[in-house]
């Protein structure tokens, strides 16, 4: 491959928009003129390229190897081994969170190796990695590899794994049970239920998914022999989670690796770990002292790529007389895949338990996850990691109760509703809920939805021969704690008028530049063109979170707001030398210090009236004065969980003749506190919803049960949304103020998952429940839900 | 093999093997990172460019297929729309340049309806997709001045988007439609 051509490339500063647009985003202008930068985008000159080898079958022991025709083949610089990984004294793929099982007992855990050693564990597993002087090369090479496998059996399915006698994946597991996770009280939901005068129960699949960034993993490793630095270009969701995993893996230290992303093409998760590609051409480039890329296909990162999903969740829920919930127990079937890979038990475990009850008032929970090895890709999280999954079983099963028993499925909601007065409120379970309002959600959803207006377009519909069903759903969620003590960022101004944010968490379209500059308007009355925001930069040592868990704009953002608050009283005395006050005299308010006798009860009536010095004007001048410099400052917050809450409800019109559904209408209400912009949380709810759309009614990543082979294996075989599945989406918030953050807002970013899935599977079992149908499993494509009409009394 | 191809209106000659693709011969050799790969199947369309005038996936057809064609990536779309603003009648005019017109005039170029569409529409996040979906929404607009639902949906059948949910980018082919009807109607009247 040449070296790119010394053609001038054109660079965002080339283009801008008309003066009649504004743009929703400051990141949108090099986004939309192909100037921006992802991991595959660092072309460096002599660069070679990296191909790796992986396992073509679910589970089998290595015999034998043999690369030399590799190594011998046109272009080929090296091959990477286990021996190789071993010798450079690298350790295994972290395992992020573990946890304990009733007794005290640790997790089984086994960590998945850089490269496999002597057996391999699923379809996909990397065996070598071969580098050369072009991808094709290097790929053409991989042909000559001769890796002998005496195949195991495999099993696919956690039903599978878990069966008396299955194929032992890990010879220290027995059973391949990496951890029974029990919480809640087992001893008082029994009790509840030996009393209840109704009993339901559900079981759901939360099957598993390929997340599908659409950036396909890639990374590019070169490495300075001057200053012993080896610099990952990488997507990842945080810089400083990246380079903690990095050294985790390689044992190197932190100070002699850099990880660097500009712009990262989605993550939803699965961008927070390292993965073997990762350290592997982080090796080959000190090794051989030239930058060294790999570009996952898209085939290989199904492969790959951490899945998501992949859980079971069996819900039982009792009820008194009146319908009030007495009880809900849930027993879990949680699919690790091959190893312990970073989030998988966090999933499993915490993220299912904690918000078990919903927004509901549940004197007793009781919870038993199984943590499951099988011959598949590793699980780690994917938008939501368990939050949508507990929320689709509890709102399933809360419907199914209500159908089954003759209840309203709205008032059975409204009746077990937590009362807002009742905050703070302690679950059954022991998590503290800060706040929350759910029967002005479920009011305003309502209303949106036209609920009362639904039978008569189900009979309209019923006319012209169509199943028309409405299904609501709410959803309370724990956003991420956060795995780093407090979040910090750093800012300064500069010579050229602007400021600079340094900060940890690192963006794939959640839009920080933009959210973060408006706090700094808001909060300082810098304007937000005149802010520009550092994700990772190796020369600024902040500690921080990544992106994840619905967090990032509390989080930050909280750091954010301390550090305009740290900027005001460091600019108050210049503002008072300014206005010949002393700073006693003088207060902040409105972007501008005023003379505090000059104010109005709330604000300046005359903000241009004297004995007032805007910030922006005093911060001009500073720079003016060759100032810049004395500027600085760090802020900083710690911000733990927060519980966004919402109810979303859809509707939706099934074809009898073909099983196709049209989702119709789709109302989001979300209880996300403070929000910053608008804009951004609507397209996050957009987001969010239509990946729940494409679990609810076309994703699946099949493995056959025999071989464990992924059938689904590229887009020409697992669906993805496309334009036109949904027409619109009406979304609105509620704003009730958490206290758990300095900005008061809850986050957004998985919430139109965990509402999308139970909405859009409720509203679908509505429209087939005349039918006899009580319950389907997603997804709910044509197929399925023609074959279950077909079977149903009246299809036949 | 050595094939001569014009790319956002410069004339370039390279030295391609015969399996190269398109697509990396313009991000590899010739750095034109902008046109993204997605996918190995023809699916996501992250890799659309303009080929003669009409979205082609440039992962999907061989380099040396491109020889003696015109291409537009979305780093030239740009300069395309201000020539076809100022007087060139096809957007992929074959008209020569050695340089961008915005480095001849020392000043940003205005960008095309559609990607300042997507832009004020919030109808990228991510923006991994973004150009593909750009160019190809383009491509449906020469086609469908002012399209239905139905053709803007078929017009982006073959783009993959995973963070907007879509809604936001049939917005944004709308709003560009009206944006290119009025600058259309404009010239027209000149």
């Amino acid at each position: 491959m040449n070296a790119p051509t010394t053609m001038r490339l054109p660079q965002s500063a080339d283009f801008r928009f008309p003066a009649a647009i504004e743009p929703a985003r400051q990141e949108d202008l090099r986004l939309v003129t192909g100037t921006g930068r992802y991991a595959a985008d660092w072309i460096y000159p002599g660069m070679l390229h990296a191909f790796v080898i992986r396992s073509q079958v679910a589970h089998a022991r290595i015999s034998k190897t043999d690369f030399s025709a590799v190594r011998e083949a046109p272009g080929v610089v090296a091959v990477l081994t286990a021996s190789d990984v071993a010798e450079a004294g690298f350790g295994s793929l972290p395992n992020a969170v573990t946890n304990k099982a009733r007794d005290g007992s640790p997790q089984k855990q086994v960590l998945m190796p850089v490269l496999a050693t002597d057996r391999v564990l699923f379809a996909g597993q990397p065996i070598a990695m071969v580098i050369a002087s072009t991808a094709r090369a290097a790929q053409d090479a991989a042909e000559l590899a001769l890796v002998d496998l005496e195949a195991l059996p495999a099993v696919a399915h956690v039903g599978d794994a878990l069966a008396p006698g299955a194929p032992q994946l890990h010879p220290d597991v027995p059973g391949n049970l990496s951890l029974r996770f029990e919480a809640g009280d087992a001893e008082a939901v029994e009790k509840a239920f030996a009393v209840a005068r109704f009993v339901s129960k559900l079981r759901v699949e939360s099957q598993r998914l390929i997340p599908s960034p659409m950036e396909p993993r890639a990374v590019v490793a070169i490495h300075d022999p001057g200053s012993q630095k080896t610099r990952l270009h990488a997507p990842n969701q945080g810089m400083v989670g990246m380079l903690n995993y990095l050294v985790a893996i390689t044992k190197w230290p932190a100070e002699s690796i850099e990880v660097l992303a500009q712009d990262v093409g989605g993550s939803f998760g699965i961008r927070s770990g390292a993965f073997s590609e990762h350290v592997l051409v982080m090796l080959a480039a000190r090794k051989l002292g030239k930058p060294v890329r790999w570009v996952g296909s898209r085939s290989e990162v199904f492969l790959s790529d951490f899945h998501g999903r992949a859980l079971a969740l069996s819900g039982a829920i009792a009820m008194d007389e009146q319908g009030r919930f007495l009880a809900i127990r849930f027993d879990d079937e949680v699919d690790l895949g091959a190893y312990n890979c970073y989030f998988s038990t966090h999933i499993g475990t915490r993220n299912l338990s904690i918000t078990m009850g919903g927004v509901y008032k549940v004197p007793a929970l009781a919870m038993r996850s199984d943590l499951v090895f099988t011959n598949t890709v590793p699980i780690s999280a994917y938008r939501g990691a368990g939050r949508p999954d507990i929320a689709y079983a509890i709102e399933r099963l809360v419907d199914h109760a209500a159908h089954e028993h003759g209840f309203d499925p709205v008032a059975l909601r409204r009746l077990n509703f937590i009362d807002r007065e009742a905050f703070p409120y302690t679950t059954a379970n022991g998590t503290v809920y800060d706040s929350g309002d759910f029967e002005q959600v479920l009011d305003r959803a309502l209303e949106l939805a036209d609920y009362s207006g639904f039978r008569a377009r189900q009979q309209a519909s019923a006319a012209q021969g169509k199943l028309r069903g409405i299904g609501l759903a709410f959803y309370l969620e724990a956003s991420g704690p956060g795995g780093a003590p407090k979040d910090q960022v750093e800012g300064s101004f500069s010579a050229d008028g602007y400021m600079t944010v340094y900060a940890v968490t690192g963006a794939s379209g959640q839009g920080h530049e933009t959210s973060f500059a408006q706090i700094i308007e808001s909060e300082l009355g810098w304007p937000a063109a005149r802010v520009r925001y550092r994700a990772g930069d190796p020369a600024h040592h902040l500690i921080g979170n990544s992106t994840g868990g619905s967090r990032t704009l509390y989080g930050a953002g909280s750091a954010i707001k301390a550090m305009c608050a740290a900027w005001i009283e460091k600019l108050k005395p210049e503002a008072a030398q300014r206005l010949g006050l002393s700073t006693d005299d003088i207060s902040f308010v409105n972007g501008g210090f005023h003379k505090t006798s000059s104010l109005s009860k709330a604000l300046p009536s005359d903000p241009a009236a004297a004995a007032s010095l805007s910030v922006e004007t005093l911060i001009d001048a500073l720079i003016a004065e060759g100032r810049a410099g004395e500027l600085g400052v760090i802020g900083e917050a710690t911000s733990g969980s927060t519980f966004p809450n919402g109810c979303h409800c859809a509707e939706v019109e099934i074809d009898p003749d073909t099983g196709m559904t049209a989702l119709l209408h789709y109302i989001a209400v979300d209880d996300l506190g403070k929000v910053i912009s608008p804009q951004l949380v609507q397209g996050q709810v957009h987001g969010g919803v239509v990946q729940g759309w494409g679990q609810a009614f076309c994703e699946h990543a099949i493995y056959d049960r025999g071989s464990a082979q992924l059938l689904s294996g590229s887009y020409m075989d697992y669906a993805m949304p496309r334009a036109g599945c949904l027409s619109s989406i009406r979304n609105d918030t509620i704003n009730v103020p958490t206290r758990l953050n300095l900005l008061g807002s809850k986050g957004v970013g998985e919430s139109g998952c965990s509402g999308s899935l139970p909405a859009l599977a409720n509203a679908v079992i509505d429209a087939l429940r005349p039918l006899g149908v009580s319950s389907m499993d997603m997804p709910f494509t044509a197929a399925k839900v023609w074959a279950a009409i077909r079977q149903s009394d009246h299809g036949a | 093999m050595k094939i001569r191809l014009i790319i956002n209106a410069i004339t370039h000659e390279v030295e391609v093997e015969e399996r190269t693709l398109l697509a990396d011969l313009l991000r590899d050799q010739l750095g034109l990172t902008g046109t993204h790969l997605g996918c190995d199947t023809s699916q996501c369309g992250c890799c659309t460019v303009h080929l003669d005038g009409e979205a082609v996936k440039s992962c999907t057809m061989l380099a040396v297929q491109a020889a003696g064609c015109s291409v537009l990536t979305i780093e030239g779309l740009a300069q395309a729309h201000a020539d076809t603003r100022s007087g060139f009648e096809s957007i992929d005019s074959s008209r020569e340049r050695s340089s961008l017109a915005s480095e001849e005039a020392g000043q940003a170029l205005e960008v095309h309806p559609v990607q300042a569409a997507f832009a004020a529409c919030h109808a990228l996040q991510c923006g991994f997709c973004t150009p593909g979906m750009i160019m190809a929404s383009a491509d449906l607009l020469r086609r469908h001045p002012d399209p239905s639902d139905e053709q803007i949906l078929e017009g982006l059948a073959g783009n993959l988007c995973r963070c907007t949910g879509y809604v936001n980018i049939v917005k944004a082919v709308k709003q560009a439609a009206a944006q290119m009807q009025t600058l259309a109607a404009a010239r027209s009247g000149q």
